[in-house]
């Protein structure tokens, strides 16, 4: 319950991101108004520096060569004056020694080419213009001068123009931000109370994904497709408990049953039935050992030494083991193939998954049965098969024994923890490998493979052509 | 043998209790670690059955505190967490044997015979003898009387670990344990009695079975039946 109370406690709120990325937004646009910036006052600085050239080489090139230059300029300078009443230019000369001959701007002869030049222009505010001067014949110097409003309103409102840019560029990016945070706390607003209505334990319900769309249905969909997958697991869980409550309950049942009739019988049948009471608890405890394992080595907390295992020797022991036993039981046991295969295991793991097989063979199949063991090495690794020519299973009943409390349905229920291909199975995950049930026409074919773990690199060729 | 019990639940302990005196055990009885502790000081105990879980402290701690103080006593650790892990755990912490929870008396005195009597021969010894019987650990192979046996791996294993307990009762569940690493409440099928059968047709064939089936499903190897 304190789950879905801190779930519903923490609503949506586009916080600390929203300002990130207004900031992030402002940021980029203070950068993008710089750059703009610099590239207008590129521009127009290079449309005056040709505007200077154009008209210093107008009148420069008229007195070229000419040894009386700095008079003929200032005559032509002193005519521009003239008939020029309003101009952003204008022209000053220079004699040799650097004393100005024509031209009303007060400036101290700048070097030649171009520099900028500080004057006052009548009153006593300063004014900065670009010059380009020219050296004539003669030795004097010709400087047309351009002051340029454009060139000094830009650099004026750069400062306010930034500073305003970037708060609108933070304003709108932040705005977006929530209203983009908005739309997407609204979209995800669904997926929050369905999350809180599995976590109060509906596990039925499914995100709406009609009214979603791009990564919102994408993300949707996975979660409806992990739910799907939990509920199942659940399902099966809940399979799980009840058949182990269904399997325990019938040893539980009988154990009643002789302590009641001990109750009312005489002392002389004591005996029998007391060893029977002790078969019942025997029963029970199997079954919880066996699950206890299954858990173990399902969770992967049994405590392993995983070493590489060479299983031939392994098989051989095994071999050596049940032939007696299925023997006892009125059946046969051969070895078909052994090959030299290694792989990266738990031996008492390995050891118990085969035993078990073994037993299960044993303990299912008719006197007479049949039973061949083979130990082969693949491409993909180790292959050991167990053949019987018994009743075998049904197809259909193949995955159903390999689950816990499963039994195939030619068995009694009652014998053994029903646990037994649950474990087999889970050991040969455990290995990374996997175990499957065939059809051996007549019987039951056991594969279990496991990776090799010799450093043989077997290719599928080779394989094929030494079976 | 003198032991000491180590066990917080009343009808357990009665049990364990009554159960060792009828075979003729005499026991100490402590309810928790500290009683253990202390009853452990006197070192007057052949053997210790130590409960994992105690009301106050965990049976481990007390294993450690027994082994600090430099006393050897067997300990048989009981315990109702089954698991191969908690078996190992206890195995490793100092314990000489572990029985999960439940067990049966019978069982329980038999490992506590075999941690008591800690025989030297153990298994792993190039060539053990009782008798005249001899078994060899590099062939697989029984001698008695001139007349030789092989015996395959786990034949060798059995007849190896009733050699080193002679004259001991060596449970199904122990052999089960010792030989093939298997636990009895996960096999289904008779393996010890049918490799058993095998190994004492192997030794009639030499001569010598000096091999006993006890009632209660446990063997003894009875030593003087190997002159």
């Amino acid at each position: 319950m304190r789950l879905i109370r801190r779930m519903a406690a923490r609503r949506a709120r586009p916080g600390r991101l929203a300002i990130q990325v207004g900031l992030a937004f402002a940021l980029a646009m203070i950068t993008i108004g710089i750059v703009g910036f610099g590239v207008a006052d590129h521009w127009v600085s290079s449309r005056i520096d040709r505007s200077l050239t154009y008209h210093a080489n107008k009148y420069v090139s008229k007195v070229e060569g000419d040894p009386a230059a700095e008079a003929h300029l200032r005559s032509a300078i002193l005519e521009w004056q003239r008939r020029k009443v309003l101009s952003e230019r204008t022209y000053v000369v220079f004699d040799r020694d650097g004393r100005r001959i024509a031209g009303r701007l007060d400036i101290r002869p700048p070097k030649p080419g171009f520099s900028y030049v500080r004057f006052t222009a009548g009153g006593r505010h300063v004014e900065e213009g670009r010059a380009l001067a020219t050296r004539v014949p003669g030795g004097g110097l010709f400087v047309v001068v351009q002051y340029s409003e454009a060139v000094e309103g830009l650099h004026e409102i750069l400062p306010m123009a930034v500073l305003a840019i970037c708060l609108v560029a933070l304003l709108l990016g932040m705005s977006a931000t929530f209203l983009f945070a908005r739309l997407t706390a609204e979209r995800l607003a669904e997926t929050q109370n369905i999350a809180a209505a599995i976590a109060a334990g509906d596990l039925s319900r499914r995100i709406a994904t009609d009214r979603l769309d791009g990564m919102f249905a994408v993300q949707a969909d996975s979660l409806n497709q992990m739910l799907d997958h939990m509920e199942e697991l659940v399902r099966s869980q809940q399979l799980f408990s009840s058949n182990l409550a269904h399997d325990l309950r019938t040893p539980l049942m009988r154990l009643r049953s002789l302590l009641e009739r001990a109750s009312r019988d005489d002392r002389s049948a004591f005996e029998p039935m007391l060893e029977r009471a002790e078969r019942e608890c025997a029963s029970i405890i199997a079954i919880f050992d066996a699950l206890l394992r299954l858990a173990e080595i399902e969770t992967g907390r049994h405590p392993t030494a995983m070493r590489p295992i060479s299983l031939r020797p392994l098989l051989e022991d095994i071999a050596e083991t049940m032939e007696p036993v299925i023997t006892d039981h009125g059946g046969t046991l051969a070895i078909r193939q052994l090959d030299d295969v290694t792989v990266t295991g738990d031996v008492d793991l390995i050891n118990q998954l085969l035993i078990n097989l073994l037993e299960n063979v044993a303990t299912h199949t008719p006197r007479g049965t049949r039973v061949t063991l083979a130990l082969e090495r693949n491409e993909r690794g180790a292959m050991i098969t167990l053949n019987d020519d018994g009743p075998g299973l049904s197809t259909g009943e193949f995955a159903r024994v390999t689950r816990p409390f499963e039994r195939g349905s030619a068995v009694s229920a009652r014998t053994g923890s029903g646990l037994g291909l649950a474990i087999a199975s889970a050991i040969a995950r455990f290995h990374h490998g996997h175990l499957e049930l065939l059809d051996a026409a007549p019987g039951l074919e056991v594969r279990i493979s496991i990776p090799a773990n010799d450093g043989v690199d077997l290719p599928a060729q080779d394989a094929r052509q030494a079976s | 043998m003198h032991l000491l019990i180590v066990e917080d639940d009343r009808v357990i302990a009665d049990h364990i209790v009554s159960g060792l005196n009828r075979i003729g055990h005499s026991t100490t009885l402590a309810r928790t670690g500290a009683e253990a502790i202390k009853a452990c000081a006197d070192r007057s105990h052949h053997a210790v059955i130590l409960d994992r879980m105690l009301p106050d402290i965990d049976g481990m701690a007390v294993i450690d505190h027994v082994r600090a103080s430099g006393d050897a006593v067997p300990v048989l650790m009981l315990s109702a967490l089954g698991s191969v892990k908690n078996r190992i755990e206890g195995l490793r912490r100092g314990a000489d044997d572990y029985l999960a929870k439940p067990f049966s008396i019978d069982e329980l005195a038999a490992r506590l015979d075999a941690i008591a009597r800690r025989s030297p021969a153990r298994p792993g010894k190039a060539r053990i003898e009782i008798g005249l019987l001899q078994l060899d650990a590099s062939s697989h192979r029984a001698t008695y009387r001139g007349r030789t046996a092989v015996l395959n791996r786990k034949q060798y294993s059995l007849l190896a670990h009733l050699m080193g307990h002679a004259d001991t009762i060596v449970t199904r569940a122990m052999l089960l344990e010792a030989v093939w690493s298997l636990s009895v409440s996960t096999t289904t099928t008779n393996i010890v009695e049918s490799n058993m059968s095998r190994l004492r047709t192997a030794l009639q064939d030499l001569g010598c079975d000096p091999i006993e089936t006890q009632r209660g499903s446990g063997y003894v190897l009875r030593s003087d039946r190997c002159g």
